[in-house]
């Protein structure tokens, strides 16, 4: 009946060198699974919140890269239900942002 | 200064006369082009961030006056702040400012046509489209820019309010109070500026062609929002006309809303029950409002749609419940999910249907997810306490099908005896009769159940095999049709040999032009919007039978649509000239 994305479908996958604190990278896989996709509510979420950080962050579906600080470059991604998701961040606090941003994904932009 | 007449989709009944009011945005073709010389570039772009920071604490305002139970409005406007902050569309103008010296507002220009043409590829649709909202946005930063303090100057006296579109944001910054009408060059029937007319009961006229290049800010103008005509500067003869009309249609929605409480009775007595087909739960205020005999038809979808899980039992039955609760003793017919897998969306397998409408969907589907069917099913039982609740299938195509559907209400209500849980055990349980094969063996059908519902809409477009809203074959649409006008009566003769209740849901039963026709077969109630009730009352109350009767009899006669339609049309247009000229018909004006 109603499938609920296993968590196990979020592979957390964290490249992350704990030596590199002052410029660090980090990603992470993500599963889209609110029904609408990035549309422009979750869109704008992601923005505002990777907005917080000072690392460059981009999020990554299949060839094409774009800022994640960009509610236009994510719109422009047009990143339907289903789809993975890179997130990548590179940067002082890149270890943070990507985990900070993977929860938004995780709890489907709480539309409920 | 000179007459013009534009026409556009009537989205909201009523006339307005006064002066046009421009929300002045769409076109950036005020922006003068210049060029920025070395030295005042630095200032040139100071220039650019005051008029982006101003715009957004224009926005920040009306966010913060958003009522809180509006979170839809409040996430848009959001989404509009985070568009006028966003680092690509700041970069970009910037970058035309600093490399190409261009001025600000030309800059600006630039940078949106740069962002437009970024989106050119994205196949989606939906996403593709939100790119309008970039220019839409940009335009209030063009007006700091050019000095236009205010984004939107305050609204002095009663006014027409002209706009390329309205979103959200604008009505809450809206003086609402002081607009008489609203016209704009985008939109259909439900578009937000329509649902907000239809609230404030003011008149809007949408998709208007050429509106923005025609009507020019504080020009007179007529809005006739029955019939989807603006009129720029019109002559004498045309304002009186149609003050007339104005006041007309004032003074007969009065009267509607006046007699809105007595029965919908013919003038010899013949008694129909006029439900109200809704769809949300908060609409129960508008069955009360508009004097409903109760709900004819509620449609389950909305609590199945865009959301992560499936309602629950107990979600369901609280909602079934409170509606009829509220409207005790008055009926309430819930209509079982009638959608597909496509609509409900998640977690369903996924079906490549080449034609969806005749797929699986409504019972079809529902037998097929039985769990989620019992769930329902459960839900209405439990809800049905007070006794008024009644339950309908749709899209019953067959007598095994109907068989199968009962054997799982059996099923719920057995299991619901075990539980201890109290229902009404004498519960009504109908189908609607919206495939020809159920019209075919509706006496067979009749057996079987309490009652009868012509779902006329669905009814049209399978016996004829038309889809309405593709224009190439709309004009076959024609609900007085020999073969749907036989369809009807043998249904609710059929129904009432067996002595079971027929009703109509569908848009037939709103129109006033096919009213007789449906008396004139005695159906026993109709169901329609609840807004158009107290019209509709009003017309049958100056009805005979008899004169339905005759008039069916006549049209039943008839082999031509064309005949058939101006027979009916000049029937009942001969005897309510006055109150017709405010409806439109799903009868088609034939050309000669």
């Amino acid at each position: 009946m109603l499938c609920n994305v296993p968590l196990s479908m979020v592979q957390k996958v964290n490249y992350f060198d704990e030596t590199m604190t002052e410029t660090g990278t980090a990603s992470s896989q993500v599963y889209i699974r609110n029904e609408l996709g990035l549309h422009a509510r979750p869109a704008a979420i992601l923005a505002k919140e990777a907005g917080k950080f000072d690392s460059t962050i981009q999020l990554i579906l299949e060839d094409s890269a774009v800022d994640a600080k960009s509610v236009l470059d994510i719109l422009s991604l047009a990143a339907v239900q289903g789809k993975t998701i890179t997130i990548q961040a590179a940067g002082p606090d890149a270890q943070t942002a990507v985990s900070h941003l993977e929860r938004f994904f995780l709890e489907g932009f709480g539309e409920g | 200064m000179s007459r013009k007449v534009l026409t556009g989709i009537p989205v909201s009944a009523g006339v307005s006369i006064g002066r046009a009011y421009l929300l002045n945005r769409g076109h950036f073709c005020l922006a003068p082009i210049q060029s920025v010389s070395e030295e005042l570039i630095p200032q040139e772009v100071e220039r650019l961030k005051d008029a982006f920071d101003k715009a957004l604490e224009g926005l920040r305002d009306i966010r913060s006056k958003v009522p809180d139970e509006h979170t839809e409005h409040a996430a848009i406007i959001d989404t509009h702040i985070m568009i006028l902050k966003d680092p690509k569309l700041r970069r970009a103008t910037e970058r035309y400012i600093r490399d190409m010296h261009l001025n600000a507002e030309w800059a600006l220009e630039k940078g949106v046509a740069e962002i437009e043409d970024s989106f050119l590829a994205v196949e989606d649709e939906y996403f593709r489209s939100r790119v309008a909202e970039v220019r839409m946005l940009a335009q209030r930063v063009m007006n700091h820019l050019l000095g236009h303090q205010d984004f939107i100057k305050p609204i002095t006296s009663r006014v027409i309010l002209v706009a390329h579109d309205l979103t959200p944001a604008d009505t809450v910054e809206l003086d609402v109070s002081k607009i008489m009408a609203f016209i704009t060059a985008q939109g259909g029937k439900t578009s937000h500026v329509a649902i907000v007319a239809r609230t404030l009961g003011i008149p809007a006229v949408v998709g208007v062609e050429e509106l923005e290049e025609t009507i020019t800010d504080d020009q007179f103008i007529i809005v006739d929002g029955l019939r989807g005509v603006i009129v720029v500067d019109p002559d004498e003869n045309e304002l009186g006309a149609y003050s007339d009309l104005k006041y007309q249609f004032e003074a007969y929605q009065k009267e509607v809303m006046h007699n809105r409480h007595l029965p919908a009775e013919t003038v010899d007595g013949f008694r129909v029950q006029l439900m109200a087909n809704i769809e949300l739960f908060e609409e129960v205020s508008s069955v009360i409002d508009y004097a409903g005999d109760g709900v004819g038809l509620y449609r389950t979808e909305y609590s199945y749609l865009h959301r992560q899980k499936l309602p629950s039992e107990q979600e369901l039955m609280e909602e079934y419940r409170d509606l009829a609760s509220i409207l005790s003793p008055k009926r309430v017919i819930i209509r079982t999910l009638d959608a597909g897998g496509d609509k409900i969306g998640k977690g369903f397998e996924v079906l490549e249907e080449a034609n969806p409408v005749l797929g699986l969907r409504a019972v079809r589907f529902c037998l097929r997810h039985r769990q989620m069917f019992k769930t329902q099913l459960r839900a209405i039982l439990r809800a049905s306490q007070l006794g008024n609740i009644a339950l309908m299938f749709p899209m019953i195509s067959g007598y095994g099908e109907l068989k199968e559907v009962k054997q799982l209400l059996e099923e719920a209500k057995e299991e619901l005896r075990n539980e201890g849980y109290p229902f009404d055990e004498e519960i009504p349980v109908g189908i609607m009769v919206e495939l020809p094969s159920a019209v075919m063996i509706a006496d067979i059908l009749a057996d079987e159940v309490d009652f009868f519902s012509i779902g006329t809409n669905d009814l049209i477009q399978y016996s004829l095999g038309i889809d309405r809203t593709n224009k190439y074959v709309a004009n076959l649409y024609q609900p007085l049709h020999p073969a749907l006008l036989r369809s009807i009566k043998h249904v609710v003769d059929s129904g009432h040999r067996a002595g079971i209740e027929v009703s109509m849901c569908g848009e037939m039963a709103s129109d006033p032009y096919c009213l007789p026709i449906l008396l004139g077969m005695q159906v026993d109630s109709l169901s329609l919007n609840p807004q158009s009730i107290p019209g509709i009352k009003s017309v049958l109350r100056k009805l005979t039978l008899d004169e339905c009767s005759e008039l069916l009899k006549r049209v039943m006669e008839s082999n031509s649509v064309a005949v058939s339609n101006r027979l009916v049309r000049d029937s009942i247009f001969k005897r309510f000239p006055e109150e017709l000229m405010f409806y439109s018909s799903l009868l088609e004006e034939e050309e000669e």
